[in-house]
């Protein structure tokens, strides 16, 4: 029955499926102490073997090989390389394997049914972000370790978006990490400028996604909000830089925080408007007899963009700055809609 | 077991597929003996792709010392028990027996949302989501990927709304919509439902006999009634948050290229044409209330070219705004300034 089972594929008759050369090429990698030499992989692996020719030109199949490590790598299974200790630098005597402790997810990290069921919403809060495909990813392996999730928390569909066209190729560079460059529009400034960047973080702070990174040019930390990112962000070749301090995130975050609570801006609000209401809800202090309440904020030009939306529902009475600012939006929108105006 | 709905699209990229065959692999270990329903049911796929992935894992294995796959090199399954019960029992196994670790992507991806899913009171500063996210660290081949999300402050009308939700009990509050009218509803709470920093009750309204869409910030004076929320079984809460009604106003406007996504939810049609450098569509909103805060919101972004009404509302919402400042800088001066 077995011997049936073998026999009845034989090798090279069909062509091998993608996954099936992946997942042969991982158990093959698995289960070797030493490391397999390319030639024994392309020779002996399903999937390879078929095409390989032992008379040599093969050529695709290296190529094929390269990528295949990529992808797998990518999936986060430790595929490691190791040098001849007697023929070092000779990548002909080059050794590959998957350390079997490096691969196995360690035995104190199991989960309960609740969080599991925790962990299923966070990966839904991506169902709409290209963020999706890894998270889906990490449940299925987390769903190998057999446990039931608590049922789906009902009633509760949290999601987060991602519309700047910015944060893959960011991300991306993220983990290889690599340089990127892009034009960037700082605000009071009149043309985008070049920037180049090595990316430490990418973190999302009211509601918004920023970038943090060191400006290469500048020779200093600086920190860019995605949606002011004009065109494409070219990734550049090259080494990794050397890894950003560990928590870099965090630190950027608070000190996002830090900022937004060293602004603040007293507003007056029409009493029973959409203003009063929903900013209201985020004032920090408020007087209720003469409508004026206080808020945060981390930068001017998104907020002033916010206060804007409202109209006449919200007058800015300090930062002369902010004030300013609002005014000068509502002139833009006025003027662009006037009779006469455009169309 | 849990009924969850197969979801994966067909056509998975063959690193997701190799993801799930190391995956199967350790659960059918870990299990001995599971229908292929239950082995469906648990990883949310249709129960084809199990038996196809079962087909495949039961014929991998090893090249061996010869470098031709001989049998005890391969996996083995009990044949007659997959054949005639539909029952899965791995006899042979080799090379991995373990679930695979996480990638620092993924760990990232579940990590980031946690932070989100933190805003959510009964999670908000909670000791567990802090453990969980030490767990998938722990769990990653490699530091996760540096992508944070800010704990948002929670609002204490979210924690209501959630309360009502959890306990399915009808709900009250004032409610004042985008045209500025105040009115008191009286709804039965179905779902909470988010975009980034917008939270939205999704709520069957028994005077429209409909679900509608209400803006968590827009709600002032909730209290939660003793009345059982009714039966709605069947009734479906739409997906997206904003919905087209055939009453929907047409608006077409120019907007600059880049500034285009922000306007996604509300395009009509995917049609563009170029005008001046800029990009003229099609939009379509409930009422002009909400086209005017929109485009006061994006200053110099998205200009109204029609109707002329809309042009005329968004003008004089904006002069209205700029009235506020009559002692500032007049509002040329500005625009010159601004240009």
């Amino acid at each position: 029955m077995i011997a049936d089972v073998a026999s009845s594929k034989p090798a090279g008759e069909s062509r091998i499926p993608v996954e099936d050369r992946l997942f042969s090429l991982v158990l093959a990698l698995l289960a070797t102490e030493t490391g397999l030499l390319k030639s024994e992989i392309l020779s002996t692996v399903r999937g390879y073997a078929e095409r390989y020719d032992a008379r040599g030109g093969n050529a695709n199949l290296e190529r094929q090989f390269e990528r295949d490590k990529d992808d797998i790598r990518d999936l986060g299974i430790p595929l490691e390389t190791v040098e001849s200790p007697d023929r070092p630098g000779d990548n002909q005597a080059l050794r590959y394997r998957i350390p079997k402790g490096e691969y196995d997810l360690p035995v104190d990290v199991r989960f309960t049914a609740d969080e599991l069921a925790l962990l299923g919403l966070a990966a839904e809060v991506w169902r709409e972000a290209s963020l999706s495909a890894d998270s889906q990813r990490a449940l299925t392996k987390l769903r190998s370790l057999g446990i039931e999730p608590r049922e789906p928390v009902i009633g509760y569909a949290p999601r987060l978006r991602v519309r700047d066209a910015a944060f893959e190729p960011l991300r991306q560079a993220l983990d290889k990490r690599q340089r990127v460059r892009f034009h960037y529009l700082k605000p009071g400034e009149q043309a985008p400028r070049l920037r180049t960047v090595e990316p430490y973080a990418v973190v999302l702070h009211e509601g918004r996604w920023h970038l943090h990174g060191r400006d290469v040019d500048a020779a200093a930390p600086r920190t860019f909000l995605l949606s002011r990112i004009v065109g494409d962000v070219k990734a550049l070749p090259g080494a990794p830089f050397e890894p950003p301090p560990a928590d870099v995130q965090d630190r950027v975050l608070a000190d996002l925080q830090a900022l937004r609570l060293a602004n603040a801006a007293d507003l007056a609000v029409s009493a029973g408007s959409d203003a009063e209401v929903r900013l209201g809800k985020r004032a920090v202090q408020s007087d209720d007899d003469a409508g004026v309440i206080r808020l945060h904020y981390t930068d001017e030009v998104v907020f002033a963009d916010e206060l804007a939306s409202y109209g006449p529902e919200v007058r800015v009475l300090a930062p002369a700055s902010l004030r300013e600012a609002v005014r000068a939006r509502l002139a833009t929108v006025a003027a662009a809609h006037r009779a006469g105006g455009v169309a | 077991m849990s009924a969850r709905p197969p979801r994966r699209p067909a056509g998975l990229r063959a690193p997701d597929k190799l993801v799930f065959l190391l995956s199967l692999v350790p659960y059918l270990l870990e299990q001995r003996v599971v229908d292929v329903a239950d082995a469906a049911a648990h990883f949310g796929v249709g129960e084809q792709e199990i038996r196809d992935a079962v087909m495949l894992i039961a014929t991998s294995g090893l090249p061996g010392a010869t470098g031709t796959y001989q049998p005890n090199d391969l996996f083995d399954i009990d044949w007659d028990a997959f054949e005639e019960d539909d029952v899965i029992v791995i006899v042979h196994h080799v090379a991995i027996d373990d679930a695979p670790k996480l990638s620092a992507r993924e760990a990232a991806a579940l990590i980031a949302g946690l932070r989100y899913l933190s805003a959510a009171p009964e999670n908000a500063g909670s000791a567990s989501l802090a453990a969980l996210t030490e767990k998938l660290r722990a769990g990653a081949s490699g530091e996760p990927s540096r992508i944070a999300v800010a704990e948002e402050a929670v609002d204490q009308t979210l924690a209501e709304v959630r309360r009502a939700v959890a306990s399915g009990h009808r709900l009250e509050f004032d409610y004042l919509n985008a045209r500025g009218e105040h009115r008191r509803r009286r709804v039965d709470p179905l779902r909470i439902a988010s975009l980034g920093a917008d939270w939205y009750l999704q709520a069957y309204d028994q005077l429209r006999d409909d679900v509608r869409n209400f803006r968590i910030d827009r709600m002032s004076g909730l209290s939660i009634t003793d009345e059982p929320i009714g039966d709605h079984t069947g009734r479906v809460i739409p997906e997206t948050l904003f919905q087209a009604s055939p009453d929907d106003l047409e608006v077409v406007v120019d907007v600059a290229p880049e500034s285009l996504p922000l306007l996604a939810d509300y395009l009509a049609d995917s049609t563009s044409t170029e005008v001046d450098g800029r990009l003229r569509v099609t939009l379509r909103l409930a009422h002009v209330h909400g086209l005017k805060r929109l485009v006061a919101g994006l200053p110099g972004l998205v200009t109204v070219i029609a109707p002329k009404e809309a042009r005329e509302v968004v003008a004089a919402w904006a002069e209205a705004g700029l009235a506020g400042y009559p002692d500032d800088l007049s509002d040329r001066d500005a625009i010159e300034a601004e240009v």
